[in-house]
């Protein structure tokens, strides 16, 4: 991994997230539809509306109006919202952290269920525990998380009553019943990660342990198990770095719906209740830092692979 | 003596899904010790069936309908998985075609060592090591200790090589099979490697199953020939009995294809005008980026000159720029310098015309990649064909012309083999009755048979037609059955453009260029 | 094409897969005629009612029909799916194979600007066109084919790629062949196979991707049946009626089976060559 390479990275992330700031801007404030009536609605008072423009700087051209956000942004300042005229930033970046918690805990169990899931479906191909392990893959990723959540809830919480349906308890006050508050949204959240990821394991490994190199490993003599950890497995797992980060994505919008059903405060539901109440700094505020959570966890993916890949050396 | 591998009456058969394929049909062999058997045979033909075979590593749906495999005298098909782990790498050793792919990636060249050392001879960690620096050393390679250390990808194509029959030869098996091992290699560092081989096998007594394609260099190598033809071995002789004088009329076959330089195929000569001139050519090849453009050169001032009605032959080594030369020629690729053709200057591939492009034509490598898949044959002759301005209804003469049945042009490229396929590319090439083909490396990848019968083809439609080749190869002996003029390329760089007399053995060795004469000391020519 | 659709129900998944959608575009296409009961009649008196003899999947909390809603809803959910997926493909499709065309800078920008795009997550990309444009099923339409777009664009590209690679294309430029022959004629046909697979994949995906903008009440809107809004309505009356949430939750899954299941068998019976 040269300085070269880093430094390009770098800037590719530089530009990364300027590209996501416009995405973000253009849609939510150049769109066609008139902001000011998106706020307010159809029925506000032309003065309103007009006082409404003003305030958010709609009447100079669209790449002022973005110019002045991006400066604004970088100085920390996101805006204050219209709903609660606080500073955004700040309940922002509080929720974040909670739906911080929320993401490892779920990538966690996600790697210690997926990979082993994985390999063993890709050991035993063809065989009954594939097949069933295949099933519910292919179920668990045709499922929309608020299905899966809801049947969850109905399963945990409803009939065996061993998780609390709703809510939340910060970390801070009290750990195991922050956990069992949590539980519920990170199953959900796992649930289509692992069958994603376990399913990946399973197509790499299958493709390494038919490679020409394990081949001559088991040409060699070698035993069974010596061929699978010491040849095997690091080829087929480098690839799950990638596909991880990858999932980030699909966590991200997971998140967002289970924040939603289970009533957790994070960055999600801080996002659609801006939404709802047409909040928009603090619509622009979510899904920016939304998205550069995203940009950054791919950023730092690309970085581990290129650590343990040693052949990766140039672009 | 009794011999190290005995082979008898063995038949295998696979089970798929379009019924039961026999890959080995009442197969029989023997090989004692210090000896080398080379088992001939083109593609299909199951002689890497028959190396699967032996170090049991069959396919699930194999079937073995009958006889017996013998190392040493024991039995090989009665042993349960432990005692065939035990035999693998210990008494049989094998080494790959392409050691890019035989080697992990991940490991590192000392590890995949000493992990045979440490295995087969129960060395410790540090015996081991030692003992992998010692065979390392053996085999060629220079500073062992820093070459632990590295890993596939560091090293280069004959490294690699070198590395695996160092672990194939650690553990001193009885048996070594040899699969491929030099057709992924250069030329010259596919000699070494034979070099390097008949030096191990004087030490060590070894029994070796070489298994090639290639009659020219097994004959060479082995001590016996086993000729396999579809499952079955047509013939077994001494190498050069079954090179001199073959008694099957496969066999005869296959030695009437091989490339022998001495026996010239073409008889005329080419005229005194010059069809096209390359001034000065140079290419560099560079990922165009957003930051920057990083250069590797491709070519560098490579200039001759093609007569018309001649036959010029390119050869060189992988990555000595004789594809990079055709490709600038045809206007893929931007270069420097100039192509001159007649009067006109061209210095751009957008100032190739319609009349440059109908005259200068190019058939590729590939035959699977070169015909879109989802055409039929008649759509692709059809095109060129129009755009040549010729009519459409010339495609069954076309096909006549490549000794294909007309009825061939309602197929799809997927229904047809690759000398068929290559067949068709050529029909294409010639749809707009080129005054030059450029030919690039276009029998690489058929088996010897099939080139024969394309090369007889090419020099058929050359009578017909008059037109001129540029007949970029690696195979020395082939190109200098046909071509008038030689030019040896190394580098990107033109080293050599001579008369092809002036390589045969009376001539005078100083007039080459030291590239040239290494090049024909590497290129096996076979025995008799 | 008969070829092609003989090999398709040759493979299990295919075979499914085919069964699947063909029964849920029969539900498309017949399912008010299919309802047993009018799915908008309420009737407070059978409010909860479980899966019986009058109601086949049981009442919701206004005693409307479970079964008869689905069956309508099918109407609501699936073609406005279908062609979002259909736009979001095209254009990422045509963007991807120029960009594999030029090659060289413009498609490393090109290409940049895509992956930086794709740093927004596909729903929140959604979330946020729905939010601007305001709630509603073509606005949500809308929004799943700009969030699937460059996703395709991306596929697009690195097929294209390897097409271009391919010395058929460069025979073509050999021989003079303009820029237009070589996209339409030499480099689509062979993208089309796996953009085709690829794309009813994604179907499935937008079937859920609907669903959900639903559920957040931001597509489909009271008082359709559209499978998401469906659950989304039941919710506060889960512990007393979970069958309304089941049905429409299962019709979804199944319509995701379905859809990939298709995919899975065409990319088997596009590729005749692979007869492993």
């Amino acid at each position: 991994m040269t300085a070269a390479w880093f430094a390009r990275r770098c800037l590719l992330i530089v530009y990364t997230l300027l590209v996501v700031s416009l995405v973000v801007f253009g849609i939510t404030q150049v769109l066609p539809a008139d902001a000011a009536v998106t706020l307010l609605g159809e029925n506000a008072t032309p003065a309103a509306l007009a006082a409404v423009r003003t305030q958010l700087g709609l009447n100079d051209p669209a790449w002022l109006q973005y110019l002045h956000w991006l400066g604004r942004l970088l100085r920390g300042d996101l805006g204050i919202s219209m709903r609660t005229s606080q500073p955004v930033a700040e309940t922002m970046f509080v929720a974040l952290s909670r739906s911080l918690l929320l993401a490892i805990l779920a990538l966690v169990l996600m790697l210690i269920v997926a990979v082993p899931l994985g390999l063993a479906a890709a050991l035993r191909r063809g065989r009954a525990a594939d097949l069933v392990v295949g099933l519910i893959s292919y179920l668990g990723v045709s499922l929309p998380e608020f299905v899966t959540a809801t049947l969850l809830l109905l399963l945990l919480a409803d009939w065996l009553g061993w998780l609390p349906a709703t809510g939340y308890v910060p970390l801070t006050q009290d750990p195991l019943d922050c956990l069992r508050h949590l539980a519920l949204p990170v199953l959900t959240v796992a649930v289509v990660l692992v069958a994603h990821v376990s399913r990946m394991v399973r197509s790499e490994t299958i493709d390494v342990l038919h490679s020409d190199y394990i081949r001559a490993a088991r040409l060699k003599g070698l035993p069974p198990h010596t061929v699978l950890l010491r040849h095997a497995l690091r080829n087929a797992l480098l690839p799950v770095v990638t596909i991880v980060a990858l999932d980030v994505g699909y966590l991200l919008g997971g998140i967002i719906v289970v924040e939603e059903i289970f009533a957790i405060p994070g960055i999600g539901r801080q996002l659609i209740v801006a939404i709802q109440t047409r909040d928009l700094p603090a619509i622009q505020a979510g899904a920016l830092i939304m998205a550069a959570t995203y940009a950054i966890a791919n950023f730092l993916a690309d970085c581990v692979y290129a650590v343990l890949d040693r052949r990766i050396r140039y672009d | 003596m009794s011999p190290i591998l005995e082979i008898v009456g063995y038949t295998l058969e696979y089970r798929t899904h379009g019924g039961t394929r026999r890959v080995l049909d009442d197969v029989a062999l023997a090989i004692g010790a210090g000896e080398v058997l080379g088992l001939v045979g083109e593609s299909g033909s199951g002689k890497s069936s028959l190396a699967w075979a032996i170090t049991r590593h069959l396919p699930r749906n194999a079937r073995e309908v009958a006889g017996s495999l013998r190392l040493d005298g024991a039995d090989l098909r009665a042993m349960t998985a432990r005692e065939i782990r035990s035999v693998r790498g210990r008494r049989i050793g094998m080494v790959f075609q392409d050691p890019a792919s035989a080697l992990n990636p991940t490991l590192t060249l000392g590890r995949q060592v000493t992990e045979v050392l440490e295995l087969h001879r129960g060395l410790s960690p540090a015996d081991a090591r030692a003992a992998a620096i010692e065979a390392l050393n053996h085999v060629g390679l220079h500073a062992p200790e820093a070459l632990l250390a590295r890993y596939p990808h560091e090293v280069s194509g004959g490294e690699k090589q070198r590395v695996v029959i160092a672990a194939a030869f650690a553990s001193r098996p009885e048996l070594i099979i040899f699969d491929e091992p030099t057709t992924a290699l250069d030329v010259i560092t596919g000699a070494r490697i034979l070099e390097l081989f008949a030096r191990l096998r004087a030490e060590t007594k070894v029994a070796a199953l070489y298994i090639s394609h290639d009659l020219a260099l097994v004959s060479r190598v082995a001590d016996h020939v086993a000729v396999i033809h579809r499952g079955r071995i047509v013939e077994q002789d001494s190498g050069i009995d079954v090179f001199r004088a073959p008694r099957e009329e496969y066999t005869q076959r296959l030695v009437a294809a091989v490339p022998r330089p001495e026996r010239r195929l073409v008889d005329d000569a080419p005229r005194a005008d010059i069809l096209l001139a390359a001034e000065d050519i140079g290419v560099t090849y560079g990922r165009p980026r957003l930051f920057g453009r990083r250069q590797v050169a491709g070519n560098s001032g490579v200039s001759l000159q093609i007569h018309a009605g001649e036959i010029l032959g390119v050869i060189g080594e992988s990555g000595s720029g004789k594809s990079t030369l055709a490709r600038a020629l045809t206007g893929l690729v931007d270069f420097s310098g100039s192509v001159r053709d007649g009067t006109r200057r061209i210095t751009k591939p957008k100032q190739m015309d319609r009349a440059y492009r109908d005259r200068v034509q190019i058939v590729f490598q590939h035959p699977d990649s070169s015909l879109n898949p989802r055409q039929r044959v008649h759509e692709i002759l059809a095109r060129p064909l129009r755009i040549a301005r010729r009519q459409v209804s010339e495609i069954p003469r076309l096909l006549e012309q490549v000794r294909l049945p007309t009825a061939y042009a309602s197929r799809y490229p997927h229904e047809l083999s690759g000398g068929e396929k290559q067949r068709v590319a050529i029909a294409r090439a010639f749809a707009s009755r080129p005054a030059l083909v450029i030919c690039d490396e276009i029998t690489a990848a058929l088996d010897v048979s099939v080139q024969h019968a394309i090369m007889e083809l090419l020099l058929e439609l050359r009578r017909a037609q008059g037109t001129s080749y540029l007949f970029i190869t690696h195979d020395l002996n082939l190109v200098r059955q046909i071509a008038h003029r030689l030019a040896v390329m190394r580098r990107g760089a033109l080293v050599d453009l001579l008369p092809v007399e002036a390589l045969s053995a009376h001539a005078d060795p100083a007039a080459l260029h030291p590239y040239t004469r290494e090049l024909i000391a590497a290129t096996p020519t076979p025995v008799g | 094409m008969i070829d092609l659709a003989r090999r398709l129900l040759r493979t299990p998944q295919g075979l499914v897969g085919s069964a699947l959608i063909l029964l849920l575009a029969i539900t498309c296409v017949l399912g008010p005629a299919l309802a047993p009961l009018d799915p908008e009649a309420i009737d407070f008196l059978g409010r909860y009612a479980p899966p019986g003899s009058a109601h086949l999947l049981g009442a919701d909390q206004l005693g409307r029909d479970v079964l008869s809603r689905l069956l309508v809803g099918a109407r609501d959910t699936l073609p406005l799916a279908l062609a979002a997926t259909l736009l979001g493909t095209m254009s990422g499709a045509l963007l991807g194979t120029l960009s594999a065309y030029l090659s060289g800078r413009w498609d490393e920008a090109i290409m940049r600007t895509i992956d930086a795009v794709m740093a927004v997550p596909g729903l929140l990309l959604a979330l946020l066109v729905v939010a601007t444009l305001g709630a509603g099923e073509l606005n949500a339409a809308l929004a799943i084919a700009i969030a699937f777009a460059p996703g395709m664009a991306r596929i697009t590209r690195s097929v294209a790629l390897a097409a271009r690679r391919m010395d058929y294309v460069n025979a073509a430029i050999a021989r003079g062949e303009g820029g237009g022959w070589i996209v339409f004629r030499e480099m689509l046909p062979n993208v089309a196979a796996p953009v085709v697979i690829e794309t009813t994949i994604r179907v499935a995906f937008a079937v859920m991707l609907f669903a959900t903008l639903s559920f957040l009440g931001l597509g489909a809107q009271p008082p359709a049946s559209d499978w998401g809004l469906m659950i989304a309505e039941a919710r506060p009356y889960l512990h007393q009626a979970p069958w309304v949430t089941i049905a429409p939750g299962a019709a979804i899954a199944l319509t995701a089976i379905g859809f990939n299941l298709l995919g899975d068998g065409l990319r088997d019976a596009m590729n005749p060559r692979d007869e492993r």
